[in-house]
């Protein structure tokens, strides 16, 4: 895999976390203004940063997602008081255990949008990717570890 | 399962942009088969007629729409779900306008990003279930607590709208903090002329009857939640009736004993107090020195004096659909402004000590007097007093350098050689009138404002002869507690946390509670009085005699068999939605009271909670479609 990431074709996955009320509103800015940025990041819509679990991220890393993105309302904004803040201290805690399985952090970022920033939620995506090509594909894709997959999956079988 | 999938070409804005055909191939090979439609500007009349008559053909038990933003249409595309007989929470959306086509430059791109987004929606909406809108039956009787200004205003709205309204104050009288001022600004309007035709309404106006007043009283349990409050209200007897009483003053008169603001221990609260009628304060009563003194009920002509509740105090249970809170806030303690060297040589008030100097009802009737008797030849007018200052409250309380500049008006009206210096760190006179009496002292130029930074400056200053100290503005010392037994959080200041600053300032994180007024940030009376107004609207919109409340089904859920009870996602709630069960030593989320933001779904450790409208294996499904 590591031959990946010297390949210039190399086009990471990215899912991002974004919450309806400032991320994902910075985002639909962003199209608004209808200047391209990178197609490589995929976009899950969230109540709230704060409503991201750790497996989440977790998930993304043992499906084969090259890095992911948590986008939150700037610290203060949040609609539901303090949801980023939970989100950033899930993210610092994230970094720490995707370090342990081998993993940059720099594949797990998390960024506050507003809604009115459509232009930094561009250049955070565009700069991202770049990031990601340089770091090469994920070398070591989280195991579907029973653990882990038995955590990920431990609600009842039906919804 | 059947799964329709519906994309919108928006004009040429996505079909041009994205191949639909490949797409429709990419489709044919998902799971289930699903079926795949394409309807140009969906959003449309003629789209939203031919999406539901194709929904009722094709009766799919799950729907995907790849149009624009959700933000945009959601709510119309569940609109159509219901309308074909579909759950609309049946519905998931894939923004491929904003997020794909608008963005995106090359066309293979954009299209194979479309596929991705698509799987990972037709992953999710699998697992998406029906969703009920409950309803719950309400009371929509109204509690106002505090019979200031706001609450005044509130329960006057409410009552004009029909709504059986009670409001409880702490003091023996209505008006609050306003009714001390002789003058205020912008206008030098005499408070009580401004203030006494609301109070009438609510004692003898048209809808009074819909008001029920309980003055002595304080709320002393809250139990419930929006709709269905149970309240105990603890009522002090007041010994004298008010229906009763003539107001002659006559148990006055005769009364033996004084209570500690000079007045009788039986007495009104003040000379313009309503509703004027008097109150016998016990402590000062010579029966709660054992002796068994009765002049007053024994010389009352109308009989309207009762001595028998004497010590005792009556609980009563109410039931409320909603709280307006408008307590108001109090000054700042003089006594913690240490170094304010001025002080040492000369009289000091506080604004409202000196208000009531003021005061044409006041001790001193009106005039401007020293301890020592004397008119001052001097004053000093201290603003930001413990406001602006670190070391003691950091925020500008806002209201301070108008009334000021009022005191100096009266001052000079009464003492027109009187020399006023104004101390203040900053002066601050927002409002479209503000500046006006402001611009008029600075023309006169017969005082002098002095700027300082730190309050021990003042020591260093000419002595003056009264000193006139405009505290900052603080909140009340019954704000705490009544928080704590509703459950509503407090600021970093103390005062009531709005849901929202801007946009929600008269709501507090708990539905159906709503801090008014002062009592969520000093503010001036038109402020507090619009506030009031502002809550009786929000109340009146939200409960409605004979409609049920609806209750968002996006909520979060408590498996109680998972649950382990360890609280965490009590903590993390923001509104206080979640309870637990002592006896069962179980978390539980009232559905009323969620707003669906999930925090407690992430963080339940075992699991236990579940996120209807957003669970943990809707996005987990998500996420595996959108890396397939």
């Amino acid at each position: 895999m590591s031959d990946d990431s010297s390949n210039a074709l190399f086009e990471p996955k990215i899912i991002g976390f974004l919450c309806i009320w400032c991320a994902y509103a910075g985002a639909d800015k962003a199209g608004s203004s209808q200047e391209p940025y990178p197609p490589n990041l995929q976009i899950i819509r969230v109540t709230c940063s704060g409503r991201v679990d750790p497996q989440f991220v977790l998930s993304c890393f043992q499906n084969g997602a090259d890095g992911v993105m948590i986008m939150a309302c700037h610290p203060g904004d949040c609609h539901y008081k303090e949801g980023n803040c939970r989100a950033l201290q899930r993210q610092r805690m994230l970094l720490r255990i995707l370090r342990q399985f081998g993993i940059e952090e720099q594949r797990c970022r998390l960024e506050y949008i507003s809604a009115n920033e459509g232009g930094k939620f561009r250049e955070v995506v565009t700069d991202t990717v770049e990031n990601l090509k340089k770091l090469g594909k994920l070398r070591h894709a989280l195991p579907l570890d029973p653990v882990l997959s038995a955590a990920a999956g431990n609600h009842p079988a039906s919804p | 399962m059947k799964i329709g999938i519906y994309l919108c070409g928006c004009g040429s804005m996505i079909s041009e942009k994205i191949c639909f055909e490949d797409v429709r191939e990419a489709v044919g090979s998902f799971p289930d088969q699903p079926y795949l439609t394409v309807v140009d500007f969906i959003c449309s009349g003629e789209g939203r007629t031919a999406f539901i008559e194709e929904l009722k053909r094709e009766r799919p038990e799950r729907v995907v729409v790849a149009a624009c933003s959700p933000r945009d249409h959601e709510a119309t595309f569940r609109h159509c779900l219901s309308e074909a007989g579909i759950n609309p929470y049946l519905l998931q959306m894939v923004n491929i306008r904003e997020q794909i086509a608008w963005v995106t430059s090359s066309r293979k791109e954009a299209t194979q990003k479309t596929i991705g987004m698509l799987r990972g929606a037709f992953y999710r909406v699998r697992l998406q279930v029906p969703l009920d809108v409950m309803t719950l039956e309400v009371c929509t009787d109204v509690l106002v607590i505090g019979a200031g200004p706001a609450g005044i205003k509130s329960a006057l709205t409410l009552a004009e709208a029909g709504r059986r309204v009670t409001l409880v104050e702490r003091t023996p009288s209505i008006g609050g903090l306003p009714m001390l001022f002789e003058e205020t600004f912008p206008n030098l309007e005499c408070s009580a002329c401004m203030l006494e035709p609301a109070m009438m309404d609510v004692l003898h106006g048209e809808h009074s009857k819909q008001i029920e007043l309980l003055t002595l009283a304080e709320v002393v349990e809250v139990k419930g939640s929006y709709g269905n409050f149970q309240v105990t209200v603890r009522q002090q007897a007041r010994h004298v009736s008010q229906s009763g009483c003539i107001s002659c003053g006559q148990c006055a008169a005769v009364c033996p004993a004084l209570r500690s603001d000079g007045r009788k221990a039986i007495d009104f609260a003040s000379d313009v107090s309503l509703p004027h009628v008097p109150f016998l304060d016990e402590k000062a009563c010579l029966r709660s020195k054992g002796e068994s003194c009765q002049i007053c009920q024994d010389s009352c002509p109308a009989g309207a004096v009762a001595l028998g509740q004497f010590g005792l105090t009556q609980s009563l249970e109410l039931q409320f659909g909603a709280i307006v809170v408008a307590i108001g806030a109090g000054l700042y303690d003089a006594a913690r402004l240490n170094g304010l060297g001025i002080a040492t040589s000369s009289d000091v008030y506080d604004a409202l000590q000196f208000q009531q100097m003021l005061s044409l009802i006041g001790p001193s009737a009106g005039e401007i007097v020293s301890k020592g008797g004397q008119a001052p030849a001097s004053i000093a007018i201290v603003h930001c007093a413990g406001s602006l200052d670190q070391e003691h409250i950091a925020y500008c309380s806002g209201i301070c350098c108008r009334y000021a500049i009022a005191f100096s008006h009266q001052i000079l009206t009464r003492l027109p050689d009187c020399r006023i210096t104004h101390y203040h760190r900053e002066l601050v006179t927002p409002g479209k009138h503000s500046s006006e009496l402001l611009n008029k002292l600075k023309e006169e130029g017969r005082v002098e404002f002095r700027r300082y930074e730190n309050i021990r400056e003042l020591a260093l200053m000419p002595a003056v002869e009264m000193v006139v100290l405009c505290n900052a503005v603080v909140p009340s010392d019954a704000a705490g507690q009544l928080a704590a037994l509703m459950d509503v959080p407090l600021d970093g200041d103390g005062f009531f946390q709005e849901l929202h600053g801007q946009l929600d300032a008269c709501q507090s994180f708990v539905k159906g509670i709503y801090p008014v007024g002062a009592c969520r940030e000093p503010m001036d009376i038109p402020t507090a009085v619009n506030e009031g107004t502002a809550a009786a609207a929000l109340v009146l919109a939200g409960l409605r005699p004979g409609r049920k409340l609806e209750i968002e089904p996006v909520h979060a859920e408590v498996e109680a068999d998972r649950c382990s009870g360890c609280r965490l996602c009590v903590t993390v709630c923001p509104y206080r939605a979640i309870a637990f069960d002592d006896e069962n030593k179980k978390a539980m989320v009232n559905a009323l009271l969620c707003r669906g933001c999930g925090a407690c779904v992430s963080a339940c450790p075992a699991a236990a909670i579940r996120g209807h409208g957003y669970s943990d294996h809707q996005i987990m499904a998500e996420i595996r479609g959108l890396l397939k």
